[in-house]
């Protein structure tokens, strides 16, 4: 007991151990998991998120025209796990440190964030095609002599014509027409 | 009325306790066979937080039974993921980095120790010792804070994925994980000299719900349950694991076997699991945190590891999808709970709660 008496007036001399929240606000870390975001500019629409997500919480659809995709987070559905920060190939999932998720009933199946990604056209074909992030594309062709700038804005048919024909320049068997 | 004079149809008589109660962590039910303040007999009726999750676990791939495994309880949220990645990567015969293997050792301790300290705080606030309780919890805080911090949540630390872990610290992190982990240490030797020394606990935690050594053998009794009444069982120390071998840590045991020797087992561990981090945080090499993947061939593979309530041991079955066939796991509780009725035999109705919390039960990761 004689112990404790020693701790407790330690205790009281220090004062309260909470914070005052709501009227101040409380310490929010900087690595706290919060609400998911996207960059839309990063996100190639590989569908890793949306395969180790545990709670089924994201979901990627084209759009009817094809001209893009739309990207759903829905916060209530959400375990906040990060796998999906995780295992982005090009960082475009981020947590931000917002824990205020309170929202009113009626808002229950509303509670989402919807980013829509449009297709870029195939240079060649115009066939839709979602651009390689420019830092993604210059760590693939750190090591090739080749001209990315252009490569990237092809579809996946094209770059494998434009790469025959530059194979066939190169060893004078003849171009297959572009 | 006094027991003497009381009708005969009023000395024996069956008590419910549960499925709640302000003194039970979660939800189970007691029925005690009782002869006037002496409990005579317990039946114990489970099932009142099944989830069906084995089934689901066989519903989602790999990567989704990570977290789903993540959720199966919260104090022990870290083992349950880390048992079962084990298991995964026993199959697929993937081979975690350095790095990755202490990272995931450093989330399991701090785990333990929050654990440990949650359990010993709600013994004193079953004994009625609430500003006690209350010092406890304010020490754990600490670690809460060491969690959120570094993890970014208070119970759910997302630190283990297929393959290695989903975090990392730098130096700033290290420094902060390591002068808090000094500053609980303080508190908790405090907390020690204050269980071991303190009258009002000796005289309501000695000699109660005691278990033998021999009980211990007969029920398969593991973790801190174990180790209270004297046998130094402990996986990381005969099955080392990750990265266990490489780390000095003593097997804590008392010989009493009582509430009390198991509220000092964890007090002890608290300490030791501190000492485990503070290595940890120095000697950690730096490199790759996760191994490439491969594919999960058809088999069957098993992990166990030491939860902070003793054994849990993961079972996966896989026919080469990505969707485990069978997962299955049994928790340190399942056992424990069977020396409840050893340990509550003749004792007083006053003691239930305190022995039930005793065995630190996690009934979500019993019965999933």
């Amino acid at each position: 007991m004689p112990l404790f008496l020693k701790i407790l007036a330690r205790n009281l001399l220090q004062g309260p151990a909470t914070e005052p929240f709501p009227y101040q606000e409380a310490t929010t870390p900087q690595r706290l998991r919060g609400r998911v975001e996207l960059n839309a500019d990063l996100c190639v629409g590989c569908g890793i998120c949306r395969h180790v997500c545990p709670g089924g919480a994201i979901r990627i659809e084209p759009d009817a025209e094809r001209a893009g995709y739309s990207f759903s987070i829905w916060h209530n559905t959400c375990a906040l796990c990060a796998s999906c920060r995780h295992f982005c190939p090009t960082g475009a999932i981020s947590l931000s440190t917002d824990w205020h998720s309170a929202h009113r009933q009626t808002e229950k199946y509303s509670h989402a964030a919807h980013y829509y990604v449009p297709y870029l056209r195939c240079a060649d074909c115009g066939a839709p095609l979602r651009l390689l992030p420019p830092a993604l594309a210059a760590r693939l062709y750190a090591h090739s002599p080749v001209d990315m700038a252009r490569i990237i804005k092809l579809c996946p048919n094209c770059r494998q014509i434009a790469a025959a024909s530059r194979e066939g320049e190169r060893y004078g068997t003849g171009g297959t027409g572009k | 009325m006094s027991e003497t004079t009381a009708p005969a149809a009023l000395k024996h008589f069956t008590l419910p306790i549960g499925p709640l109660h302000v003194a039970l962590e979660e939800p189970m039910y007691f029925k005690l066979d009782l002869d006037g303040e002496r409990v005579r007999g317990v039946d114990i009726t489970a099932g009142h937080v099944h989830r069906g999750m084995e089934a689901l676990a066989s519903r989602r791939n790999f990567f989704q039974n990570v977290v789903l495994t993540e959720r199966v309880c919260s104090l022990c949220s870290n083992s349950h993921p880390f048992t079962y990645c084990m298991a995964v990567e026993n199959l697929a015969g993937i081979e975690i980095p350095l790095r990755g293997q202490y990272l995931r050792v450093m989330a399991e301790e701090i785990k333990r120790i929050a654990s440990h300290l949650f359990n010993v705080a709600i013994m004193a606030h079953v004994i009625g010792y609430k500003s006690l309780f209350m010092h406890g919890m304010q020490v754990r805080e600490i670690v809460q804070d060491i969690k959120e911090t570094i993890f970014g949540n208070r119970m759910d630390l997302a630190a283990i994925c297929l393959g290695g872990v989903k975090y990392d610290i730098d130096s700033n992190l290290l420094e902060y994980a390591d002068s808090n982990l000094r500053r609980t240490a303080a508190h908790v030797q405090e907390l020690i000299d204050i269980y071991r020394s303190d009258t009002f606990i000796g005289k309501r935690t000695r000699g109660v719900g005691v278990i033998t050594p021999e009980d211990v053998f007969r029920l398969g009794l593991v973790g801190p349950v174990a180790r209270s009444a004297g046998v130094p069982m402990d996986v990381r120390r005969d099955a080392p694991y990750a990265v266990y071998g490489n780390l000095e840590f003593s097997v804590i045991t008392e010989r009493g076997g009582d509430v009390h020797s198991r509220a000092m087992v964890r007090l002890r561990e608290v300490a030791e699991s501190i000492g485990i981090v503070l290595q940890i945080l120095r000697c950690m090499p730096e490199g790759e945190r996760n191994a490439r993947l491969s594919a999960i061939p058809a088999g069957e593979a098993v992990a166990r590891t030491e939860a902070p309530r003793g054994e849990l041991f993961y079972y996966v079955r896989a026919d080469g999808s990505d969707v485990p066939l069978r997962l299955k796991w049994r928790v340190p509780s399942y056992l424990n709970w069977e020396a409840l009725a050893v340990m509550m035999k003749d004792c007083a109705v006053a003691d239930v709660t305190l022995i039930v919390n005793s065995i630190d039960p996690c009934i979500s990761c019993t019965e999933r």
